[in-house]
């Protein structure tokens, strides 16, 4: 494990750890406790990026460029649905200590995965933040949510018990499990079908067609900040993080050519699944997970052409894609709130009420369309030339075309809820409170930042393959 | 010892089949679990006999700790969910949660 | 090798009959009968602390996790609507996956056999092992604990307003 940044996931389990202590009726001081713990690792981490690698260059401070960006983006994603679910209902006395509790320890169960060097380790932390995100799926005991979660629970252990499986089979062959010493200079038979049953599992993990039946309604039936930091991070994390990895193991030594074949076509059926589903959804939740499934399928896509730049691209669209979703799903959050539905055929012209939230949600749509200068334009650049690049034209005209599906589902959900004249029921509802849309228009400053100043970003990410 | 590997193996897939039947089958959820109980037992005896393969019987050892942890963990959170979903709908029939389509 | 088979046969009758029985409680005392005979087996291939540890979580804890949760959820009209049909044609599925397996699997991993690297030196005792090489899972298993705790008060919370 890399030591030296062993305090940003230890930092959030005492904090977690010490809330249980504080009597029931100071809900305050439970919520500035894990606000605080989030806000300082967010501050420091920002500094150490935006001042020592960014601007000034420096290459000695930290051992990972990988893991320091990994570890902002799940602190960012993490201190926004904090600070959204304090605010999000406060006249319901819910169970409040143990929610933000779960949302610490969970946080710096993710941050020891990325720092992890080692498949055991990645997979206990994998179960860990498993465990405490079937309870927090059910934070708002409905029926719903109970159904979510043992839906999540009883579709996802099979991709535990692969992993094994596969870690077992890998031990036979090397004898431990470091990924320094696993060094894969010849892909005998044994090393193939242990790594196809790690990828199988981490697939089945990530939400990736053709194993993605438990995600929509996953996140259609949980708790709504929840799902935002579901859909924000963990499934990431869980999933997509493992399997980056495992590529950038094995293209330093220049093998896959059929693994390369079966994950371009699996992240091709995604993205096709993904957009076509998702138009002719009618919950905005439930498209929005459509969505999710279909940009997952790009990152794989991109991770499959085994090329240097096809990793940068990989990685720049995952953290691209963790702030568009956060944004779209605080925002439908927000709608729910106020209107208390999510039905879009329902919903109509909420933009003369709601006016920043209309506003966010079309800089996260237009992002995620791929419109220039966001920073969507780029990472879809960056993963239509990597795929250009290494031959498979097919597949890089086939994400173009998927490209204009996106903008086509996204603009008829802006049209739908945002857009058009007001009806009668809905001429009293307000604006969601200012404190519900900081986050949100925090985030979608940053997507602004990224995409505008990207030539000064560009060169951190190059040293992310060194 | 060493002549047992293709029998364990063996049994770790009839064991595997028994486990994966009892979840295809079952209609009653506290059923699915017993049956994930089975197929994680399997994956214990997997790991000995990469242990036994390779000589490394302490990093097995230490390995199969933390999963029968790991195993107790997750049944204990199951089960919570299946007496919370008991009290909330009134019965345990996994053909009742139909509620979210798909 | 006769004592091989024999504790192999004991854990998949035991599986078998947990399967197959009609009340839950039977389930699961199949199922403690099913760890015994796997905390035998670690104990014959000369790894006696897994072996404990499984006994005791396993055999122990997880069997009355279950009984207490069958005693919590008492169903008496779903118990006899599903099909016994599908349960005791089970042993013909399996005797028939049994014979099929036999054909293809041996071969298979007496095959991948091959590859195993088996170094004799590299045995270190395993207090050595979990303290010093493999430290950093003991940051996993207080995750992992302190996951549970919450988890478990997450679920069964008391809520003081009541929904209508």
């Amino acid at each position: 494990m890399a030591i030296d940044l062993i305090s940003y996931s230890l930092v959030p389990l005492f904090a977690a750890l010490i809330i249980p202590f504080i009597p029931r009726k100071h809900r305050r001081i439970t919520e500035i406790i894990a606000n605080i713990t989030l806000l300082s690792g967010i501050i420091n981490l920002g500094y150490v990026i935006i001042y020592y690698l960014v601007l000034n260059d420096y290459t000695s401070y930290t051992s990972d460029a990988f893991t320091t960006l990994m570890l902002f983006t799940i602190y960012l994603v993490g201190m926004a649905i904090t600070f959204f679910s304090t605010y999000y209902e406060v006249e319901k006395d819910t169970n409040f200590s143990s929610y933000y509790s779960l949302i610490l320890v969970s946080v710096s169960a993710m941050c020891s995965l990325v720092m992890s060097r080692d498949f055991f380790t990645l997979y206990i932390f994998m179960e860990a933040l498993s465990v405490c995100s079937f309870a927090l799926i059910t934070s708002d005991s409905k029926t719903f949510s109970i159904e979510a979660a043992i839906k999540y629970f009883f579709l996802t252990f099979p991709a535990s018990v692969l992993i094994i499986f596969g870690i077992s089979l890998l031990m036979i062959n090397y004898g431990t499990f470091d990924f320094d010493t696993i060094k894969f200079t010849s892909m005998n038979f044994l090393t193939f079908v242990s790594l196809s049953f790690i990828i199988l599992g981490f697939l089945i993990k990530a939400g990736i067609v053709p194993f993605h039946f438990w995600t929509p309604d996953v996140y259609e039936g949980s708790y709504s900040p929840v799902s935002a930091y579901m859909a924000g991070i963990v499934t990431k994390v869980g999933g997509i993080y493992a399997i980056i990895k495992i590529v950038m193991l094995l293209s330093s030594y220049g093998f896959g050519s059929n693994l390369s074949k079966l994950l371009l076509f699996t992240g091709f059926l995604s993205v096709f699944v993904g957009a076509i589903a998702a138009t002719v959804q009618k919950n905005m939740k439930r498209m929005l997970a459509y969505s999710s499934i279909s940009q997952m399928g790009y990152i794989i896509l991109a991770a499959a052409t085994f090329s240097p730049i096809g990793i940068i691209a990989a990685v720049f669209h995952l953290i691209n894609h963790a702030t568009f979703k956060t944004v779209l799903f605080l925002n439908s959050a927000c709608v729910e709130k106020s209107t208390g539905t999510t039905n879009m055929d329902e919903l109509k012209g909420l933009e003369h009420r709601m006016p920043w939230t209309s506003w966010t949600s079309i800089i996260a749509l237009f992002s995620t369309a791929g419109l220039p200068p966001l920073s969507g334009f780029w990472s879809k650049l960056l993963i239509i030339l990597a795929l250009w690049q290494s031959g498979h034209i097919f597949y890089a005209v086939a994400a173009l075309i998927a490209s204009v599906f996106t903008l086509a589902y996204f603009t008829i959900m802006q049209k739908k809820v945002f857009f058009g004249k007001l009806p009668e029921k809905f001429n009293d509802i307000k604006e969601a409170k200012y404190q519900l849309l900081i986050p949100v228009v925090v985030i979608s400053l940053i997507i602004i930042f990224t995409g505008v100043f990207f030539n000064r970003v560009f060169p951190y990410f190059e040293r992310i393959l060194s | 010892m060493n002549i047992n590997f293709p029998l364990d193996w063996f049994f770790i897939a009839i064991l595997f089949f028994t486990g994966a039947y009892c979840m295809i089958v079952s209609r009653n959820i506290i059923k699915l679990l017993i049956g994930f109980e089975i197929i994680s037992k399997s994956a214990t005896i997997a790991m000995i006999t990469a242990g036994q393969a390779t000589n490394n019987m302490a990093l097995a050892q230490s390995v199969i700790i933390v999963m029968i942890m790991v195993e107790a963990i997750v049944i204990a959170s199951g089960l919570a969910l299946v007496v919370k979903s008991y009290r909330l709908n009134g019965s345990i029939d996994i053909k009742k949660l139909m509620n979210l389509k798909g | 090798m006769i004592f091989y088979l024999l504790i192999y046969f004991i854990i998949v009758v035991a599986a078998a009959m947990a399967i197959m029985s009609k009340k839950l409680l039977n389930s699961a005392v199949m199922l403690a009968l099913l760890s015994i005979g796997i905390s035998i087996l670690l104990f014959a291939y000369n790894a006696p602390w897994a072996a404990v540890f499984e006994l005791s979580v396993c055999a122990g804890l997880i069997t009355v996790l279950f009984i207490s949760a069958v005693s919590l959820v008492k169903n008496d009209e779903d118990a006899l609507k599903e099909k016994r049909v599908k349960y005791t044609v089970f042993p013909l599925m399996l005797v028939g996956f049994a014979v099929i397996a036999s054909i293809f699997v041996p071969e298979y991993f007496a095959n991948l056999f091959q590859f195993a690297s088996f170094n004799p030196s590299n045995n270190p005792p395993l207090g050595d092992m979990i303290w010093l090489y493999r430290g950093f899972d003991i940051i996993g298993q207080i995750t992992l604990l302190a996951a549970s705790i919450f988890v478990i008060k997450h679920i069964f919370t008391k809520e003081t307003k009541n929904e209508h």
